[in-house]
């Protein structure tokens, strides 16, 4: 009788799959990613490596020793109060606990802070109480402490933003309307982004995490891009982490450049490589799951993409690893044996800096 | 030329996004006999069928689609005059489109809107944060034959669920058709509440929007 191994499927469906359904399916999800990115597909002994990950018996696996990276949590700092029906574990507490929580008691090796909304625009009204979160924190902690958000650019339209709504226009056929709307937006999220920041490392902070970069497109990487620039500028030694959103960048504008390169459309491997030049230390890659699709193709798929981007950068990739981003299941709480198995293909076969 | 090399000439027109080289092959294709019907199906539409594809892997971007859009109903309006009013008027199905209440993501919501309306369906799309009864009103407003509902928080997922509960309890379900999309949605999801197809993007959207209404 065959052996089968109990995995998942990306919307964290158990599912038992033969060795010869789990080499097929790393493939096939490699060779999708290699075909849409035009990048190398995974070796066999690659495959046949993860395949070994996810057939381990034990319900977590980890990294063989010597192979440890640093894993840094995005909006930690709220996840221990914070019960949003999702997320959270709702225990009374404070930023700075949850903060030191992370630190001490759950090895983070960075940390980020982060307010309830998690974008940068609704950080102007409480500016003041940011700034003194982060002199506290910063005073009780040793670990790097970021300032981290979303640029979030879809709150500069209407109805959250003074611009007209691009999808609106768009729809209208309003082609370069909507392209306006969207160069407005972005000048104004730059501007927005430098202010919040220029005040946070008044206070202390260590640096800056942008968190999904081009969640509204390629003018929400194109805000950000500047942003960086010109933080990196006033701030030389500042840490700034760029995290994206998706694997593809996706074209609303179409047309906006970064020195010299179309945005629209780029991939993880090209997308870090603007990253770096714009003056960021780290990128956070990402690849989003397929929920109709197994584990180890969704996990053969995110790691030759990954892999593609980790070879192109010129600085330390930090590859997000989550609710369904990475390989890992969409499901509120990932189970841990896909979580683990994920992270450690991302570390020994993808070669990430960190988590 | 063949009628498939003209059906190829219109196709890659239509890729090219230019309204003038659509505008200029459909004349060339009336003039060489073609029925109208023939020329939208198996020109134009397989066009539009290949930006959607082009979409999806990062090839074409959403100004591209809305101009391959705008030049494929210019192309549909020069053969108007030649083909029966109600066939030349036709959309594919009626779909309203949102985001359910409680939820204010909305890029991804219009990204499906536009490709189903590229796709030639007539879209009414109601925003985000959409009070769960508006879904119905406007459907029945609209007679619309399919509601595509999105949703980007776990929280506010179960909305999606109630559209559906609502819709049989007013005596509707038997004659809409529900989509559900979004972040957190997923197959069994889809499956769990009744509904009746997930689409995972914007491209899938407009495959199984096919599927269930032509």
């Amino acid at each position: 009788m065959t052996t089968e191994y109990a995995l998942r499927m990306g919307d964290g469906k158990r599912v038992f799959l033969a060795k010869e359904q789990i080499m097929a399916d790393l493939r096939e999800g490699s060779a999708d990613a290699a075909d849409l990115a035009d990048v190398p597909a995974l070796s066999d002994d690659e495959l046949e490596k993860i395949a070994e990950i996810m057939m381990t018996p034990s319900r977590m696996v980890g990294v063989e020793p010597g192979k440890e990276v640093p894993v840094t949590h995005d909006i930690g700092t709220i996840r221990i109060d914070g019960d949003q029906g999702n997320s959270g574990v709702g225990i009374p507490s404070s930023r700075l606990i949850g903060s030191m929580m992370h630190e001490r008691a759950f090895g983070a090796d960075t940390m980020e802070l982060g307010h309830i909304d998690y974008s940068f625009k609704p950080v102007k009204p409480v500016i003041a109480q940011e700034m003194q979160t982060m002199e506290v924190c910063q005073q009780n902690m040793i670990v790097p402490l970021l300032y981290g958000a979303m640029p979030n650019m879809g709150l500069y339209y209407t109805p959250d933003g003074p611009f007209e709504n691009p999808g609106d226009l768009m729809k209208a056929f309003k082609i370069r309307e909507a392209q306006e709307s969207m160069e407005h937006a972005a000048g104004h999220l730059t501007r927005d982004t430098v202010w919040i920041m220029q005040r946070l490392m008044a206070s202390g902070a260590d640096g800056v995490n942008f968190d999904t970069v081009g969640a509204a497109g390629d003018g929400d990487m194109y805000a950000s891009l500047h942003a960086v620039e010109s933080l990196r500028k006033q701030y030389p030694e500042m840490y700034i982490e760029v995290g994206m959103a998706g694997e593809l960048l996706l074209g609303m504008h179409g047309e906006l450049e970064y020195d010299g390169t179309v945005l629209a459309g780029l991939w993880p491997h090209q997308q870090v490589t603007l990253a770096a030049k714009a003056g960021a230390n780290v990128f956070g890659p990402v690849v989003n799951t397929n929920t109709s699709k197994t584990s180890p193709w969704n996990l053969g798929r995110a790691v030759t993409f990954v892999k593609a981007a980790v070879k192109a950068s010129p600085i330390p990739c930090h590859v997000n690893m989550g609710m369904g981003v990475g390989g890992i299941p969409m499901f509120e709480t990932p189970t841990i044996d896909a979580v683990s198995r994920a992270s450690k293909a991302m570390v020994e076969v993808a070669g990430v800096d960190g988590i | 030329m063949s009628n498939e090399e003209m059906f190829k000439e219109l196709s890659d027109a239509i890729v090219s996004c230019k309204k003038d080289a659509v505008i200029a092959t459909v004349e060339k294709a009336r003039d060489e006999g073609i029925p109208p019907a023939e020329i939208i199906e198996k020109g134009l539409a397989a066009g539009m069928n290949e930006v959607g594809v082009l979409f999806e892997r990062g090839k074409l971007f959403l100004p591209h689609v809305m101009m391959a859009a705008g030049a494929m109903e210019a192309g549909v309006a020069l053969l108007e005059k030649d083909m029966p009013k109600d066939v030349a008027s036709k959309k594919l199905g009626i779909i309203v489109n949102g985001t359910v209440e409680g939820d204010v993501h909305d890029i991804g919501k219009s990204i499906v809107s536009t490709m189903l309306q590229s796709a030639g369906f007539e879209v009414h799309d109601i925003g985000r944060d959409v009070p769960l009864q508006d879904f119905i009103d406007k459907a029945k407003e609209t007679s619309a034959n399919m509601i595509g509902m999105s949703a980007l928080m776990t929280t506010t997922l179960p909305g999606q669920k109630d559209v559906i509960e609502m819709l049989k309890e007013q005596g509707m379900r038997d004659n809409v058709k529900v989509m559900v999309g979004g972040a957190p949605a997923t197959e069994a999801w889809a499956t769990k509440i009744g509904a009746d197809c997930y689409a995972e993007n914007a491209s899938e959207a407009v495959a199984k929007a096919k599927e269930l209404l032509l």
